[in-house]
This record gives C-alpha cells, sequence and structure tokens, in this order.
C-alpha cells in the first residue's frame, strides 16, 4: 500500500506541477479533488475530536448514569444545533443565536486580554529599557537600539493615526514611519521567500528520493 | 536585448527555480549553519530543565506548513526525548491532528520514548481561544481522552499534569495565528511559558513578544529547524534543506539584481 | 425575536466574559469556565455553516452547467470518501491516514510550493528601486535572504576576513530593531481597533455579523 501510495502522492504533485505550464483538466482534476478531501477530512475531525466529546458523550453520559444535572448540556447543544437552521431557508434567521453567543463570548474574552498581552506589554517592552538606561545597564549600541525602537514605534503609529491630516511635523514623523514599515515588509518579504523555498525543496525531495530513489 | 530580458517568459524564471533546487538536491550539498540568538533561547531553556519536566507542544501547522515545521518538530521533540523531558502534543486545528500523532510516533520509535510514560498525545479540539483557557482550569475539561480515545485518568504521565501549573513549556509550532492566542491567552492569564517555531511568513511579525519575553524563544521556518539541528548535532532535514536553499536565494537576489540593471539602463535610454 | 434577542445575548455574554475576567471571586469564575465550556459544545456545530455553503456551491454550479461543472462532482467524491470512512472507522484508522497521507498532503503541500515559482518571478518583474520607500523594502529583503542562508556567511567569511558571520548578524538586526518596531507600531494599532470594536460589537454598535439571512 505504501508504494502504491507513494506513486499516487507523486502523481498528485505533478498534476500540481502542471499548473506552471497553464491551466489545464489535470491540475483542475488535482484543485477539486482537493478542496473535497480537505473538507472531507475536517468534517470527521470535527465529529470525532469536537461533537463526541463535547456533546455526544455528556449527554449519553447524562442519560446511562441517570446523572440529570448532566443534561444542563442540552441547552448548548440545543443553540448549537439552531446552525442546522441553514439548512431550512425559512428558519435561517435562527442562525443569529450561536452566532451572537459566539461572538459576544470572543469580544468579552477579547477585551480584557488583547488589551494586557497587545497593549500594556508592549508599552512596557517599548519603555521599560529606559530604566535600564538611567540604572547604566546598557552600553551605548544597545542604547541607540532603545532610542530607534521607542522613534520607530511612535512614528509606526503616527503613520496610521488619520485623525490629524499628515503635514508639518506629523507629515514628518509619519514618513519616518514609513521608513521603519518597509523594512519591516522587507525583512518579511526575504523571510517568506525562505518559507516559499522550504515547501519546494520538500516537493522535490519527495519526488527525487521517496518516488525516484535518485537521492 | 534589455527588452527581451524585461519581458521575458515566466516559465523560464519557473525552470531556473527548479533547476536550482533540484541540481543541489541531487549533489548534496552542506554549508555551515550560524545559529541565532532567538534559536538559541529556546534551546538553553529546554537544555535547562530537569529531567521529568513537562512540554506541552502544539502541531498549529497543516500540510501546507510541514516542510517547515515538521524538521523543527523532529528536532525538538528529539532533545525533549533525549533529556528525558515528557511532551504532551495537542492541535487547535483539525488539519494538524494526524500530523502530530505520527511525528510524535516517530521521533518516539527513534529514542525509544514510551507512549503514556514520556509522552502522549491529546489530538484536536475545535474552538482554539476556549480550548486554551479551557486547559488552564483543567486540561481533562477539554480533552478528557486522548486522540486514540483513550482515558486521560488511564495515562500515567497526565495524572500528575493537571492544567498549566504543571507544563515547564509550551512551544507552539504555527503556521497562523496560534501563537498570538497563546501568548493572549495563556501567557498573559496563567504566566505560561511560551516559545514559538514558525514559518517564514510570519517570523516577522513575532520580534515584539520576544523583545518583552511573551515569547523566551523563537525558530524561523526551515532555518530555525537547521540551527535546532545544529544545537543537538543531529543534523538532519533541516540542515540539508537550508544548503540547498542557499542557491534558491542567491537566485533570486540575482534575479532582483538583474531586473534592476535592466530597469534603470531602459529608464535611462528612455530619458 | 429575529434581531433584538441576538443583541441582547450578544450583549449579555460580552459582558459577563469581560467582567468575570477581571474578579477572582468563585463564582465569577465557575461562570467564566461554564460559559467557555458551552461555546465549547455551540462552537462545533458551526462547521454546519461551512459544509452547508461549499454542498450549495458546488451544486448551484452542476446545476447550472457552469465552466468546469464536471469537477464539482470530484469535490463530492473527495468529501465523501474522506467521511465514509472517518465517520464509521475513526480519525485513526488506516484508510483515513492513507488518504490524508498520500492524497491531501502531497496536494496541499504542492499547492503552496507553487508560490516559490511565483515569488521568484514577482521579484524578477515588481521589485525595482523606483522610489527611496521601495529601495529600503528592497534592501531589507536582500539582506534578510543572503543572512537566512548559510552560503551568505559562507561567501562573506571566505572573501572579507573581518567582521565574521556579518550577514547573518545584519539579518538579525534588522528583524530585532527597524523590523521589531514597526511590527509592535502595527500590533498596538490593530488591537485598538480590536478592542474598541469589540466593544462595539458588546454595545449593539456594530451589527454587521447579523447578516442578511434568508427567512429574515
Amino acid at each position: 500500500m505504501e508504494l502504491i501510495g507513494i506513486w499516487v502522492a507523486a502523481l498528485l504533485t505533478l498534476c500540481i506541477y502542471s499548473f506552471l505550464y497553464r491551466d489545464n483538466p489535470f491540475y483542475r482534476f488535482a484543485e477539486h479533488l482537493f478542496v473535497g478531501l480537505s473538507v472531507g477530512y475536517g468534517i470527521v475531525l470535527t465529529f470525532h475530536q469536537g461533537f463526541i466529546p463535547f456533546a455526544w458523550n455528556p449527554l449519553q453520559e447524562a442519560v446511562t448514569k441517570q446523572e440529570w444535572v448532566g443534561l444542563v448540556r442540552l441547552i448548548p447543544i440545543g443553540i448549537g444545533g439552531l446552525f442546522f437552521a441553514r439548512l431550512v431557508p425559512s428558519q435561517g434567521w435562527l442562525i443569529r443565536y450561536p452566532i451572537a453567543i459566539l461572538i459576544g463570548v470572543g469580544s468579552g474574552l477579547a477585551i480584557p486580554n488583547v488589551m494586557r498581552a497587545d497593549i500594556f506589554e508592549q508599552v512596557h517592552g517599548t519603555l521599560a529599557p529606559f530604566a535600564q538606561i538611567h540604572a547604566g545597564e546598557l552600553g551605548p549600541f544597545q542604547i541607540f537600539g532603545v532610542v530607534l525602537m521607542l522613534i520607530g514605534v511612535i512614528s509606526t503609529l503616527t503613520y496610521f493615526f488619520f485623525s490629524v491630516e499628515h503635514r508639518g511635523v506629523v507629515g514628518g514623523v509619519s514618513k519616518i514611519g514609513i521608513v521603519f514599515l518597509m523594512i519591516g515588509f522587507g525583512s518579511a518579504f526575504g523571510n517568506t521567500v525562505m518559507g516559499r523555498v522550504s515547501l519546494l525543496i520538500q516537493r522535490v525531495d519527495f519526488l527525487l528520493h521517496d518516488w525516484l530513489h535518485l537521492i | 536585448m534589455i527588452e527581451k530580458l524585461m519581458n521575458i517568459d515566466r516559465r523560464i524564471v519557473f525552470i531556473l527555480v527548479a533547476l536550482a533546487v533540484i541540481i543541489p538536491s541531487l549533489l548534496e550539498v552542506s554549508f555551515p549553519i550560524t545559529v541565532s540568538q532567538p534559536t538559541r533561547s529556546t534551546y538553553d531553556y529546554i537544555e535547562a530543565l530537569p529531567p521529568g519536566s513537562t512540554v506541552m507542544i502544539g502541531f498549529n501547522y497543516g500540510p501546507s506548513s510541514l516542510a517547515e515545521l515538521h524538521p523543527m518538530a523532529k528536532a525538538v521533540i528529539y532533545h525533549c526525548f533525549q533529556k528525558q523531558i515528557r511532551v504532551i502534543g495537542m492541535t487547535l486545528l483539525a488539519e494538524a491532528a494526524t500530523l502530530g500523532d505520527n511525528m510524535l510516533k516517530d521521533v518516539a520509535a527513534e529514542a525509544g520514548a514510551v507512549y503514556g510514560q514520556d509522552y502522549a498525545y491529546l489530538g484536536f479540539r475545535p474552538g482554539a481561544t476556549q480550548v486554551l483557557l479551557g486547559m488552564g482550569t483543567a486540561i481533562d475539561s477539554v480533552f478528557e481522552a486522548d486522540y486514540a480515545g483513550t482515558s486521560l485518568t488511564e495515562i500515567p504521565l497526565m495524572a500528575d499534569v493537571t492544567n498549566y501549573e504543571q507544563v515547564d513549556l509550551v512551544l507552539d509550532l504555527a503556521s497562523g495565528s496560534s501563537t498570538e492566542w497563546w501568548i493572549t491567552y495563556t501567557n498573559t492569564r496563567y504566566n505560561q511559558q511560551i516559545a514559538a517555531g514558525v514559518t517564514g511568513v510570519i517570523v516577522s511579525q513575532m520580534y515584539p513578544y520576544l523583545q518583552t519575553k511573551q515569547l523566551i524563544g523563537l525558530m524561523p521556518g526551515l532555518l530555525g529547524a537547521a540551527e535546532y539541528e545544529k544545537l543537538i548535532d543531529r543534523p538532519a532535514k533541516g540542515t540539508e534543506g537550508m544548503s540547498i536553499q542557499s542557491f534558491a536565494h542567491l537566485l533570486v537576489v540575482g534575479l532582483v539584481i538583474l531586473g534592476n540593471i535592466t530597469f534603470f539602463i531602459q529608464r535611462r535610454q528612455g530619458e | 425575536m429575529r434581531r433584538q434577542v441576538p443583541l441582547i445575548l450578544c450583549f449579555a455574554f460580552g459582558i459577563v466574559m469581560a467582567l468575570t475576567e477581571f474578579s477572582p471571586h468563585p463564582f465569577s469564575q465557575w461562570l467564566n469556565e461554564e460559559i467557555i465550556d458551552w461555546t465549547l459544545v455551540i462552537g462545533p456545530f458551526a462547521l454546519v455553516l461551512a459544509v452547508a455553503t461549499l454542498v450549495q456551491s458546488h451544486w448551484t454550479r452542476i446545476r447550472r452547467r457552469s465552466e468546469y461543472w464536471q469537477y464539482s462532482f470530484l469535490v463530492f467524491i473527495g468529501m465523501a470518501a474522506m467521511v465514509l470512512i472517518g465517520i464509521p472507522l475513526g480519525q485513526r484508522h488506516e484508510a483515513f491516514v492513507w488518504l490524508f497521507r498520500y492524497a491531501q498532503v502531497p496536494m496541499d503541500a504542492t499547492m503552496f510550493s507553487l508560490l516559490a515559482f511565483f515569488i521568484a518571478s514577482a521579484a524578477y518583474r515588481a521589485f525595482r528601486a523606483r522610489t527611496l520607500e521601495a529601495t529600503l523594502l528592497l534592501a531589507a529583503a536582500l539582506i534578510v535572504m543572503i543572512g537566512n542562508a548559510p552560503v551568505g556567511d559562507l561567501i562573506w567569511n571566505t572573501i572579507i576576513p573581518f567582521e565574521d558571520n556579518l550577514p547573518s548578524t545584519a539579518r538579525q538586526w534588522i528583524l530585532d530593531n527597524p523590523n521589531l518596531s514597526a511590527r509592535r507600531g502595527i500590533i498596538l494599532g490593530i488591537s485598538l481597533g480590536v478592542i474598541s470594536q469589540s466593544i462595539r460589537i458588546i454595545l449593539g454598535i456594530e451589527r454587521s455579523y447579523l447578516g442578511g439571512v434568508e427567512g429574515d
């Protein structure tokens, strides 16, 4: 089965690579099959690792062990079941109930946690090193880095501050922000090249090593 | 000539890219790796953990990113087993469930680790942030059984790991936003130490968290894998891949330079 | 019923979650954990939405005989194969893992590896030092690319006898300094946006999630 598997994988790999020449039936075959398999995989995993442990097992346990308190779980199961209303066009509005709860909970959780993790901690990380400068713990090159970081954060934020027209001092500071952003995006591009080439290397390794046994 | 160079068929560039990867693969070239500080920090942290410590690994990447993160996962898990550090695997991403299961089994077989004692694989649960928060209260409130369906009460390793308090490090191997979720919902709320190994595409955006120590270490894609392999002195796919990668990078750099030279010559001719 | 109840639910659950996050009282903690458990139960059902939308769009393509409609059958075949094996036999069954390993994984991995070709082609065609900003972007990208490649340090150390490993050091400096500042600015901006949007959602000012569904 493994040998057949490797041949199937190799042929499907080549089907996808045929797109590099131009769009063609082999590519479309693989592309559509891939979509179907991925969705099927997602359904199976969500069923076995989501529905069964979170909904079915507690319910079954409550019934078989006569633990009627466990039937409280019927409430969220019922609310989740409203997603099936999507299949009945006239009752489609019912899916708003579970969506509203999920969005409400997500928003409620985000406010305090995002504030702490992404605002307080990040502002602290920008300003705390100045205490180290004051205590004489940093060398000249590190002090340069700390000052550069502060300039970078303020100027980048200024660039994204659209409530004031970008003229005069604000315009100048936001231009410095663009410099930092461009260097940031450039470094992201450099790393992205590495990421994408890594994927190609792995596929070439599969074709040359696992399939053709050339290396 | 310049015009021709500017409008070269893109398929010629494709062939050059393919050759830049295929030829070095066949020649099996190898270059020395320089280890960066963020990768070394991850290694140092794990190296300093006493035997019997617990590392939780989040396999939060799908098949599209396994080329970058599988070698990294392999190196870190091997290091943990070597140090007799226990590993608990899990994922927040459905498509990573099988990958994580196979990876742990493969490395355990190589290192002679025993399921249930040295490692466990909890599998996948949908709900991302709620899963992370739920595990903060009790891991078995979210994962009452492992990926194979064995109750956590029957897994010896899980007997004394009830929530994050008994987890010494979370290593998130990510191709998406999961590292930010771990930081926002477990580092901030439960003070959980977190390290990350991420794809090249997202590594740049992780640096602010590294400076604030919200991440204790960071490994960048295949390069991170190669660096970690060097640190544990076990060169494998990461080291091989980065040597081949060098040629592709030189090609892209060459293409950018060539593109700019032709652009400036054409602009001068236009003037 | 159709708009007011969801708005009330969103408000109630949002406020409770935000407040219980701050309170260490046992009842507050219990409520927080119980609601998290509820959402864990509700969440998986959302899959119905995704599957229904996909099936509907491909079924419509087949019915209307849209361009390449025949391929939509492949979507159903792939999905049915996974579901018919995986649901009764489990996610660890050999046949299910075989399909994942030898069909889904290679196609997914190959699909994304195509980007290596397109990114090289785009770099050749579009990466031009037209302005100062574009030049900075280009220079940072080149330094990071050379610093990432082990051959970068090797060439430097062979040709230039001082400052060993300068390419990887320069790459690391860029990531640790200007990149960090820019990213932090972006994180702060996004986080402020997330918080203000969350408040708007809880207060019912932002209602786009209610959508305009059939039967409204």
